[in-house]
């Protein structure tokens, strides 16, 4: 439904949705997660991916050194889609110079 | 003299004659409060008030159970018990909670007056009252807020116009709750902003508990909001409900309504538990349902108010709870941005440690996992077990 990548700097490089989610609501949720993941590394419980399920939608993000790339589902995910997922997604991403490789 | 006094009771008639005889008790400038709703008197300051005459029996909660709350909080400020019939287990319980009078009920002006006459002797004992001393300089809620807000800061404020006085509660620079008798919420927010043109005293004191959520507006747009409506047009805006609720729980169906959602399991100690052979708990009380609990480096609840509930293998229970509630904060924020329900369960892969959060209506549960061991089966397997818990 949407998808975005913010900055390690917090900028929204990029968006897309095909719904109506704003941009600026893309960006604050992006910004929410890296306040997440940056809390869980305060916590020494430093993680690379989150998902979260809000019924039959999935918020997937994940965070390396260029930024957080952010995913907005229509539907429930496992590991075998999120492998799926980033395979398209690295080469995009690394395509315009960005890495999300894990730690 | 007295200065300000509350009357606490269900039965509206009484209340209101009360309050005209007391009012006699002091001058111009005294303030008598009327709160009808018990569940919400326990939300006000008892500090701010020289008397507070409350009911033994309230509506949903025993009144002799609410004035030892009041007196530990305000030991100086005087009570009166006021019951149905005056027999002398009652008495004994009322002034056993800290009662300072223990009255029947009056029925009929003769018996109010006299009532009222008791009233004045103990008011009279003590010309110092709780609420008396340097009177707060005028200012304007707006400003002091915004001050409280920007600085990050946990506060109660504590606001007294010329004919009323509520309460602001500010948590970590949020507007969380604000209340005067009658009504709560953003509505009593915008309402209070707007007492006596703006201008009220406001005392201010450290806020050391997370208070109950009335309010999730962002305080700078609950600020612009109460700057550009004007008082007249706040009744019209508004419904004044009055009522307190877990804002954060409304977008589950089916959540019961009760301001304080304390769930029964106590608070279980961080005690030794050795993994089971089968990658199983082996502790007892954790396993109510069918799904074992999986293995995990540890694990805990906290309520709808940020507070532990339960725990288990947790080195700082505190730490934990707080994190956890953060969390839950944060993904509040995201539902909202992205108009949706709350959120049902969230995983955090990291590489050398897995985490998973539930939430349900009543809390949310925070689990642990060993990234080398943990595994996607594990990690449902956890977010089943909580479900059934749940029930």
């Amino acid at each position: 439904m949407a998808a975005a990548f913010v900055s390690s700097e917090g900028k929204l490089l990029g968006w897309c949705a095909n719904s109506a989610i704003s941009a600026e609501n893309l960006s604050f949720v992006a910004e929410t997660c890296r306040v997440i993941m940056s809390a869980n590394r305060a916590e020494q419980r430093a993680a690379h991916t989150g998902i979260v399920t809000f019924g039959n939608r999935t918020l997937v993000f994940r965070e390396a050194e260029a930024g957080l790339f952010m995913v907005y589902l229509d539907s429930p995910t496992n590991e075998a889609v999120l492998q799926w997922l980033f395979a398209q997604v690295n080469p995009l991403l690394e395509s315009e110079g960005i890495k999300l490789e894990i730690n | 003299m007295l200065r300000q006094g509350l009357i606490l009771t269900a039965h509206r008639d009484y209340a209101q004659a009360m309050r005209v005889g007391l009012l006699g008790l002091g001058n111009e400038k005294t303030r008598i409060d009327i709160e009808l709703d018990a569940l919400r008197a326990m939300q006000l300051v008892p500090q701010q008030y020289d008397l507070i005459v409350l009911d033994m029996m309230l509506d949903a909660m025993d009144g002799l159970q609410l004035l030892l709350l009041m007196k530990q909080q305000a030991p100086s400020t005087k009570f009166v018990i006021v019951g149905e019939t005056q027999d002398e287990t009652s008495r004994a319980h009322a002034y056993q909670n800290g009662a300072n009078l223990f009255l029947k009920r009056p029925r009929g002006p003769a018996a109010i007056k006299k009532t009222i006459e008791e009233i004045g002797h103990l008011v009279k004992e003590d010309g110092t009252t709780a609420a008396s001393g340097e009177e707060e300089p005028m200012v304007q809620i707006i400003d002091v807020v915004q001050t409280r807000c920007l600085s990050g800061d946990s506060a109660l404020l504590t606001v007294r116009g010329a004919h009323q006085s509520g309460d602001i509660f500010i948590y970590r620079g949020e507007v969380f709750h604000a209340q005067y008798p009658g009504k709560s919420g953003e509505g009593a927010f915008y309402e209070m902003c707007h007492w006596d043109g703006g201008l009220v005293r406001v005392k201010t004191a450290k806020l050391g508990h997370v208070p109950p959520r009335t309010i999730e507006t962002s305080y700078q747009k609950l600020l612009t909001r109460a700057k550009n409506l004007g008082p007249l047009a706040l009744d019209d805006s508004r419904p004044a409900t009055g009522e307190l609720r877990i804002v954060t729980g409304e977008a589950a169906p089916g959540l019961p309504v009760p301001n304080v959602a304390l769930e029964a399991p106590p608070l279980q100690e961080p005690e030794a538990q050795a993994p089971a052979v089968d990658g199983t708990s082996a502790s007892p009380f954790l396993d109510q349902g069918e799904t074992p609990l999986p293995q995990v480096n540890a694990h805990w609840k906290v309520n709808l108010m940020g507070e532990l509930v339960e725990g288990s293998q947790l080195a700082d229970s505190q730490r934990a709870a707080f994190i956890t509630y953060f969390f839950y904060r944060k993904l509040a924020d995201v539902a909202v941005a992205l108009e949706v329900d709350y959120f049902n369960h969230m995983t955090l892969l990291g590489s050398h440690l897995q985490q998973v959060l539930v939430a349900d209506n009543l809390g949310i549960r925070h689990a642990v996992f060993d990234a080398p061991w943990a595994t996607e089966a594990q990690r449902e397997q956890y977010v089943k077990w909580c479900c059934e818990q749940s029930f």
